[in-house]
């Protein structure tokens, strides 16, 4: 009986021991725990100190950046720290500059600039015409010791070898963006027309049209007497929604010398073709 | 009434034997030439009795060769996706290049052409796209045009690019030279990009197909080509999936991709791997030639990536398909 007894006791005895050791060791590994914490948030707080040293350094010469646009070696160096953390803390603040530019020419409606690996940019247009966004062309540039266009969506018709030599695409990048921009908006205008004349005029008989829509030739109907009126639409300026040249011809020879038809040419040289075309019908020029 | 000669009813029951039976109806009922007469067809025939009839329609009307060529304009038009047709590139642009219309290109390329072989029939078409489609049988001092071998050209005006199928060798110089002239460019290169379809093609070399660029906003992620599989692995895999999925679209394209069925990489580089000792001590290049075919290679190479079979960063070699748009190249060592 004695045996068990002791066995179990001795057992129970054995437990409690286990019990205290562990509390010990559980106390201690706890405070090591602890110790461990204190120590991160110690780094921590470190970190975000010089963070908003930092912080705070960027925004004052960025300020000054803003004002002056070169800033003062002077008040430069005044935000202590070294000539190295200075000069880095300076570029950063130019590039903070850029990229609100660039975001600021992103809001106004102006192309976007991403870049990419590789030394390489990624410029994104969008268009629009009559505040409706239509498509957004991109072109994607490697810079180098020169300007190369690698990739881009841009309309085969567009002349981008043309317009490359023109501006000068090595030494006046922005330049050449602002007229491909022009370009293509100017395209993408004249083509909206189009697809208006299609779709509210459908008394008006499309003869001609093309691809880059350059040249537009329309067929009109005078009410009542039934004739024809022919009418070329040239759009030999690219950057332009509006024609160069407009052409009135008819089987009846008087007709495009009368003042109401000569009011008429004037005013397709001057409003984009479909409201032309709403005109013409209220005054009763066209059915 | 003129009887139509042997040759003629030749080419006309070639040309009703290459038309499928499904489209026959269609592609004669786009012909205005056979407007009054096409109730009179009877299109539930087999084709050789309707092939019969046909002639004797025509024997009636007296028609002659160049209407016979009419229709099968009107059906390559229809069916251009058949052949082998070669892109080209028009470069050294004159200062009127932009400003050619329809009307000048017609006639400038029939006098050049005519003035280079005046034996040739020409016809010319504008396609509702703004495509224009040029078909030229060409003869020679011995022999009438040859309407069984005619060679069709595509041409998009303010472009400086033409599709050409069924071309010689012997006639090549002739047509460049006239389509160089007409267009007002300086010469006309090849662009080492063929394939059997006419759309994936064109579609490829005019940048008419989706191309994917960096954007600041990447599209996100299960939007697009959902797969059924596993919830689990796909939510631990998502993103390695989305970034997969976009190095394939960069590289080759978002959506529908032109029909390429070939690429073809010549090489003559030196011999590289270890393993073979001999031809590594050559100093000559070695010249091998890498040929990937699939009924749609763009298509397999995006879902090579896409699905991980094909390890990223990809070879610039396949991307370059897209971006240099071509599909044979030449490798050297430079």
């Amino acid at each position: 009986m004695e045996e068990p007894r002791k066995d179990v006791l001795g057992h129970l005895a054995m437990l409690e021991m286990k019990v205290n050791h562990f509390a010990v060791k559980q106390q201690v590994s706890c405070e090591k725990e602890h110790k461990a914490t204190i120590q991160a948030l110690l780094t921590k707080r470190d970190q975000l100190k010089s963070e908003i040293k930092t912080t705070t350094s960027l925004q004052k010469i960025r300020t000054l950046l803003d004002k002056t646009g070169v800033p003062c070696q002077r008040d430069v160096d005044d935000l202590d720290d070294g000539s190295e953390n200075s000069q880095l803390l300076l570029l950063m603040a130019r590039h903070t500059q850029l990229k609100d530019l660039l975001y600021a020419h992103h809001l106004i409606g102006g192309y976007d600039v991403l870049l990419t690996e590789g030394k390489g940019v990624c410029v994104s247009m969008a268009t629009a015409y009559e505040s409706l966004y239509l498509e957004t062309y991109n072109l994607e540039v490697k810079l180098g010791p020169k300007i190369r266009i690698s990739r881009h969506n841009i309309p085969p018709f567009i002349p981008l070898e043309m317009l490359v030599k023109q501006e000068n695409l090595q030494t006046d990048f922005s330049a050449f963006l602002d007229t491909l921009s022009q370009y293509l908006n100017a395209y993408v205008g004249r083509r909206q027309q189009l697809n208006f004349i299609k779709e509210n005029h459908k008394s008006v008989q499309l003869m001609e049209t093309n691809a880059f829509c350059t040249i537009l030739v329309l067929m009109l109907t005078v009410p009542g007497k039934d004739i024809a009126v022919l009418c070329t639409l040239e759009y030999n300026n690219h950057k332009r929604c509006l024609p160069t040249r407009v052409k009135i011809e008819s089987k009846d020879t008087v007709l495009p010398s009368s003042p109401q038809w000569r009011k008429n040419q004037a005013l397709f040289l001057e409003t984009p073709v479909h409201r032309a075309l709403v005109t013409l019908k209220k005054t009763g020029s066209i059915v | 009434m003129l009887s139509m000669d042997d040759s003629t009813k030749f080419i006309l029951k070639r040309l009703i034997r290459r038309i499928p039976l499904q489209m026959l109806q269609k592609t004669l009922s786009k012909w205005t030439y056979l407007r009054e007469d096409l109730d009179s067809l009877d299109f539930k025939q087999s084709k050789y009795i309707f092939t019969e009839c046909l002639l004797s329609l025509f024997e009636e009307k007296g028609t002659t060769v160049k209407r016979i060529t009419e229709l099968e304009m009107i059906y390559v038009i229809e069916n251009p996706n058949q052949g082998m047709w070669h892109g080209f590139q028009l470069s050294d642009a004159e200062e009127d290049a932009p400003t050619v219309d329809l009307i000048q290109f017609k006639e400038q390329f029939k006098a050049h052409l005519i003035e280079l072989n005046s034996h040739v029939s020409i016809k010319i078409k504008k396609h509702t796209d703004e495509a224009i489609w040029i078909r030229i049988a060409w003869g020679s001092n011995f022999t009438n045009p040859n309407h069984l071998k005619p060679t069709y050209a595509v041409h998009h005006l303010q472009t400086p690019y033409v599709f050409v199928n069924g071309l010689s060798l012997k006639h090549k110089p002739l047509l460049f030279q006239a389509l160089v002239l007409a267009t007002r460019y300086g010469s006309m290169k090849d662009a080492h990009l063929s394939g059997r379809k006419l759309t994936a093609i064109r579609d490829l070399l005019m940048r008419q197909y989706q191309q994917m660029f960096p954007t600041k906003h990447p599209r996100p992620l299960q939007e697009k080509n959902p797969v059924p599989t596993n919830p689990k692995i796909e939510k631990e895999q998502a993103v390695n999936t989305e970034n997969r999925m976009q190095v394939a679209c960069e590289a080759f394209g978002d959506g529908k991709l032109p029909e390429l069925q070939k690429a073809v990489y010549q090489l003559e580089t030196k011999f590289r791997d270890d393993s073979n000792k001999t031809l590594k001590s050559r100093e000559e290049p070695f010249r091998g030639v890498v040929e990937f075919s699939s009924t749609n290679l763009l298509e397999s190479l995006r879902h090579a990536v896409s699905s991980g079979i094909a390890a990223t960063p990809v070879s610039a070699l396949l991307p370059a398909i897209t971006q240099k748009r071509r599909n044979r190249f030449i490798i050297t060592d430079k």
